[in-house]
């Protein structure tokens, strides 16, 4: 009954072929199994692959060939119930050679019926694929082992493959990404445009970081969003073109940023600093080069000032700038227009020697700038002009008081 | 026009205060009419408040510069005060030609700043 006739008859030229093309299968361990599972066929890819000559397997069970744990937890008779079931069965798992060693078989079992329906036995082809098996682990490793979440997606954006850092970062399990589209971890407001850009990186797929110059944001399970740093590359798979997807969280990254951006602001705000040194005189210490971006600042720092303290007088001290050429010339100009025009009187102090040559030689007009030569001289001219005015508005107030008293 | 600017008048100086948006027919008017308010109130000094102009665009800064002119020549003296930071730092860097004008921070101090401009008119000659 069972899958070779034993009688001795002439099988036939059909047979004897098909047995030849069995047996040309090297690579392949082609069985037949009797329906208790034991072995009734064996080819010469079964022997190179096993090590056991068909004399000593022939009758024996299959179970001959698993490992001893696996025949403790019944996994032969598991799956010839399941080839029985569902006529056919594909699965992975060690196998044992005669000397002990193992390796990994991909394993394909199909259940042989009568014409009633009954199972008379089972045909099995197995293969080693433990290469296969090691690639696929290094593979898993690599990812596993990359400092960066890992996301790899299909063209049509479904995610295939995730790490453990991806789980961590996103707060999905990876039963729960795998197979979904990417675009759950894309905050709403951008959603609807990902699957655009998607479709630009598989047209023309090579490595660049994602939306360069943009700040990215990944959305986590539990909705918030968070920024993030993505950078692609393509991965060729017999299924076709994946993407690979390295994304870090930029958290720390931006913050840091901000602060620094917060210093310099900071920075530039001590470096242009507006003093109040007297009822109505302002001082400005300037100290270091005076850039447009610095002069701006100061200007308008010191405009301010002047509305706010009311400031009649203010002093400019260039004894901290080490060089004075046409560029901040104009810079000290404009400065000192705006205050007149705001009504304020600007004294410079502090021009070293090789400045005042420089401004001469150079050819600048400092206009009616009024200078000093020290700060303290400076201050007791500013008193002085500040005296001046109080006494000229006390006697336009006497003057007023008297006109209309 | 006297409705939109009024003139107000404190002893012998004059106070405007310009207010809001102005377009350039509003400010031709104004120029014309206070020289004719200075001459016919013989007013000694006028202030021109500008504390209530965000903007002050190159026409109207030149306008300004030639009323003060003006009434320079009518024998009266003028000042213009409260000019905002940002306007002043726009006038400068649009280079409208202010300087010799005279300014103050306010009223007040422009008060005192005319006194001192006619003191000091009157003691030159001497």
């Amino acid at each position: 009954m069972a899958g070779m006739p034993d009688d001795g008859q002439d099988p036939g030229p059909r047979l004897r072929g098909l047995e030849a093309l069995l047996d040309a299968a090297a690579d392949y361990e082609i069985i037949n199994l009797d329906a208790d599972g034991n072995v009734a066929s064996w080819n010469s890819g079964a022997q190179a692959l096993l090590g056991y000559p068909a004399a000593e397997v022939i009758g024996k069970p299959v179970s001959l060939f698993y490992e001893a744990s696996d025949r403790a937890a019944g996994l032969p008779e598991e799956d010839l119930g399941r080839a029985r079931e569902a006529g056919r069965l594909e699965a992975e798992g060690w196998r044992v050679r005669k000397d002990g060693r193992r390796f990994w078989a991909s394993v394909i079992t199909a259940a042989i019926r009568a014409d009633d329906g009954t199972v008379t036995g089972y045909a099995r082809v197995t293969r080693d694929v433990s290469d296969r098996r090691q690639a696929d682990l290094m593979f898993r490793g690599l990812l596993e082992s990359a400092p960066d979440a890992m996301l790899i997606v299909a063209a049509d954006g479904r995610i295939e493959l995730v790490n453990r850092q991806a789980e961590e970062l996103f707060g999905y399990s990876r039963d729960e990404l795998a197979g979904q589209q990417v675009e759950m971890l894309v905050p709403p407001r951008f959603r609807q445009r990902h699957p655009g850009y998607r479709e630009t990186f598989f047209a023309a797929a090579r490595n660049r970081p994602m939306g360069a110059g943009l700040e990215l944001s990944g959305l986590r399970r539990d909705g918030t969003e968070f920024p993030v740093e993505i950078s692609l590359s393509p991965l060729e798979t017999d299924q076709g073109i994946r993407a690979v997807a390295a994304i870090r969280d930029a958290t720390e990254r931006r913050e840091q940023e901000q602060r620094l951006r917060h210093q310099r602001d900071e920075i530039m705000e001590l470096s242009t600093p507006v003093i109040q040194v007297w009822d109505k005189v302002l001082a400005l210490p300037l100290i270091g080069t005076l850039d447009s971006a610095r002069a701006a600042r100061l200007t308008e720092g010191l405009l301010e000032k002047i509305a706010e303290h009311q400031a009649e007088v203010i002093i400019l001290d260039v004894s901290g700038v080490p060089t004075i050429d046409t560029q901040v010339a104009q810079h000290l100009l404009r400065t000192v227009q705006a205050a007149t025009l705001m009504g304020a009187a600007s004294i410079m102090s502090g021009v070293r020697p090789e400045t005042a040559q420089a401004i001469v030689h150079l050819g600048i007009d400092l206009g009616r700038l009024r200078t000093r030569n020290t700060l303290r001289d400076a201050l007791q001219l500013a008193l002085l002009m500040v005296r001046e005015r109080e006494g000229a508005a006390g006697a336009a107030a006497a003057v007023a008081a008297g006109g209309t008293g | 026009m006297s409705d939109m600017v009024p003139i107000m008048q404190v002893g012998d100086t004059l106070l405007v205060s310009l207010q809001g948006d102005l377009d350039d027919a509003t400010v031709i008017g104004i120029e014309e009419h206070l020289t004719s308010e200075v001459a016919r109130r013989g007013a000694a000094g006028t202030l021109i408040d500008v504390s209530g102009l965000t903007v002050v665009d190159s026409f109207i800064a030149r306008v300004l510069a030639r009323v003060v002119g003006m009434i320079r020549l009518l024998g009266s003296e003028a000042a213009i005060v409260g000019i905002q930071p940002a306007v002043a730092i726009t006038l400068v860097e649009l280079g409208v030609p202010m300087a010799g004008l005279n300014t103050a921070l306010n009223a007040e101090q422009g008060m005192a700043l005319l006194r001192r401009l006619r003191s000091d008119g009157s003691r030159r000659p001497d």
